[in-house]
């Protein structure tokens, strides 16, 4: 029950500031959205009529997912930063639930939270390019979760990062180019890139919701490369995060900044 | 009396990067608090206070040596021990600004696993102890920084733990709020029966609130002594004498031999002598001095010392633990 609590309390906290920062959130929303308006306006202009639908299908759903692997995986760095700075870090180091486990509760916290700016962002997208993709959720949210497992491996490799150097600003900005590789590489073309974090997943959401597949429509060895994939990823970022503090604490560096 | 933590023989040591110099920020610190106790924790910047209590707390691993709270090895088991200790470390920094008083004190209670309904009214018991009821669906921003260390406290103790660590509890904090706060805490000490640790510059606060102390300086535990033995270890040797005449140089030669630590003072409209005395009866041979020449005695007030003087004296002379013997039979 104490991890329902931990998730609960989480939940609320990332709720109300997303809903206190207001002018932050809706400028981050409207910024999400005008980009995705100006890179359909290119396709528009410059892109093959023929392959144009496809393109803009393409560029909605790895547009919309490169935007949630950036709020999910950078963001735990960002909010590192920023509890760091203003002290509530050292806190969280003292809650006997455990820093990983805070950082696990924010993730699923931010991942449901994103996810809901995300649905709008696309619905939105869609009603304005006038392409509809299928939005089959049944389908899509088994992978997602997969997706978004290997997603906060990543995170936590970002996390124990940040707990040590702490001005890592720079590296995340240059890591936002990064996830767009991850989330815009097409694996039909580049089939040895499925071992690297999200690629399967996004590769199987893409063919859900362009090409209209279903859950049925996927092998056991796709399953098997999603899961393992994911499990692989979260394990070594968590592994990886777990060394990184105990390493601040033996060096005094955690909470310092 | 139950022993609550357990510090023994505490080292911890840091790499200066440049010079590639090794830093003893705490060298075999050894000491017990008991159940109940409220004990502070001094010493100068630098001397490795801070270290301690992160190393108490869990955040900062020792080098070498064992701290238990509650019997439990934090070190080992550092989530379980952590749940029988909870601290204010950065005061009003530790708080969550964008948020409401109440929504602070629910957050930090979800996160130690406690559900919003179990804390409802330890929350209101908390908000009426430190008189932030009014304030509960404020900002933290908006809260004055007084305020602010008060909610800091109250999610400290919102916890419900067996020991509470605060860190510079009144830093910043005018007088009339220091003051408050150091109500708020005798209250909390009689009401909680929970033994807390205060780590502060603020001697006022140990000296009223707590009834032992640590003094920690260049890494080193110099004292461990209870408050009140301090104040009467120090207060009985001090005098002002009041002198109805100066004192001749030959007086004042004889005075200088005779005792280690003496103060002329001439610019006041009597002479006086401020002096220390290793024990009550040498107090007659400073008689015999003044004798020789009449001077005239008007008065002899023993100096009332306070903690910081004594705080001052412990650092800078150097006094130790273990001279306790020969002090503590001059004492008896």
């Amino acid at each position: 029950m104490a991890i329902i609590h931990l998730f609960q309390a989480n939940l609320r906290k990332q709720a109300i500031e997303l809903k206190r920062y207001a002018p932050n959130t809706i400028a981050m929303v409207l910024t999400v959205y005008i980009i995705f308006m100006a890179i359909f306006a290119g396709i528009k202009m410059i892109g093959n009529p023929v392959t144009q639908g496809v393109a803009v299908q393409h560029t909605m759903v790895n547009y919309i997912f490169w935007y949630l692997a950036m709020i999910i995986v950078n963001g735990v760095g960002y909010e590192i930063i920023t509890e760091t700075t203003r002290g509530t870090f050292e806190q969280l180091g003292m809650s006997p639930s455990g820093i990983w486990r805070i950082l696990t509760v924010r993730l699923l916290a931010d991942s449901i939270l994103h996810s809901l700016m995300v649905i709008f962002l696309l619905y939105l997208s869609m009603i304005t390019t006038n392409q509809w993709l299928n939005v089959d959720f049944i389908s899509i949210i088994p992978i997602f979760l997969f997706a978004c497992l290997s997603m906060y491996g990543l995170a936590f490799i970002i996390a124990g990062l940040t707990i040590i150097f702490k001005q890592i600003q720079a590296f995340l900005q240059i890591f936002q180019f990064v996830l767009a590789g991850l989330t815009f590489i097409a694996l039909p073309s580049l089939p040895f890139f499925l071992f690297l974090p999200l690629t399967k997943g996004l590769s199987m959401i893409r063919a859900i919701m362009i090409e209209g597949d279903v859950l049925t429509d996927f092998t056991m060895l796709d399953f098997t490369l999603l899961i393992g994939n994911a499990l692989i990823y979260v394990g070594v970022g968590l592994g990886f995060y777990l060394y990184c503090e105990n390493y601040a604490m033996k060096r005094g560096l955690l909470a310092h900044y | 009396m139950e022993t609550i933590i357990n510090v023994s023989h505490l080292k911890k040591t840091y790499m200066k990067r440049k010079q590639k110099e090794v830093i003893t920020a705490v060298d075999d610190i050894s000491f017990q608090i008991g159940k109940g106790e409220i004990v502070g924790l001094l010493g100068p910047n630098g001397a490795g206070k801070t270290t301690t209590i992160k190393m108490i707390c869990g955040l900062l691993k020792p080098d070498q040596g064992v701290i238990t709270i509650n019997g439990i090895n934090n070190a080992k088991h550092r989530l379980k021990a952590l749940q029988h200790i909870s601290a204010v470390l950065e005061g009003n920094r530790n708080l969550y600004w964008r948020l409401t008083v109440r929504e602070n004190l629910e957050y930090f209670a979800g996160n130690r696993g406690q559900s919003k309904k179990a804390v409802t009214n330890r929350i209101e018991s908390l908000l009426n102890t430190f008189r932030l009821k009014d304030k509960e669906h404020e900002l933290v921003n908006r809260l004055s920084r007084g305020m602010q260390q008060k909610l800091a406290i109250a999610v400290a103790m919102l916890a419900n733990t067996d020991v509470i660590l605060l860190d510079e509890p009144t830093l910043g904090l005018d007088v009339e709020t220091s003051y408050e706060v150091r109500t708020i805490l005798k209250e909390i000490v009689e009401k909680e029966q929970c033994t807390i640790i205060i780590s502060s510059h603020d001697m006022d606060v140990i000296q009223s609130v707590c009834e032992r102390t640590i003094i920690i300086n260049n890494g080193k535990m110099i004292t461990n002594e209870r408050v009140d033995r301090l104040l009467t270890l120090f207060e009985v040797r001090a005098y002002t004498v009041t002198l109805g005449q100066p004192l001749t140089e030959a007086q004042q030669m004889a005075i200088e031999s005779a005792f280690s630590s003496y103060d002329y003072i001439t610019n006041q409209i009597k002479p006086m002598i401020n002096i220390e005395l290793p024990s009550p009866e040498h107090i007659y041979q400073l008689f015999d001095i003044l004798k020789q020449e009449q001077t005239p005695v008007e008065s002899i007030d023993r100096n009332t010392i306070n903690f910081e003087e004594i705080f001052m004296k412990i650092v800078k002379e150097g006094y130790n633990h273990g001279n306790h013997t020969s002090v503590s039979s001059e004492l008896a």
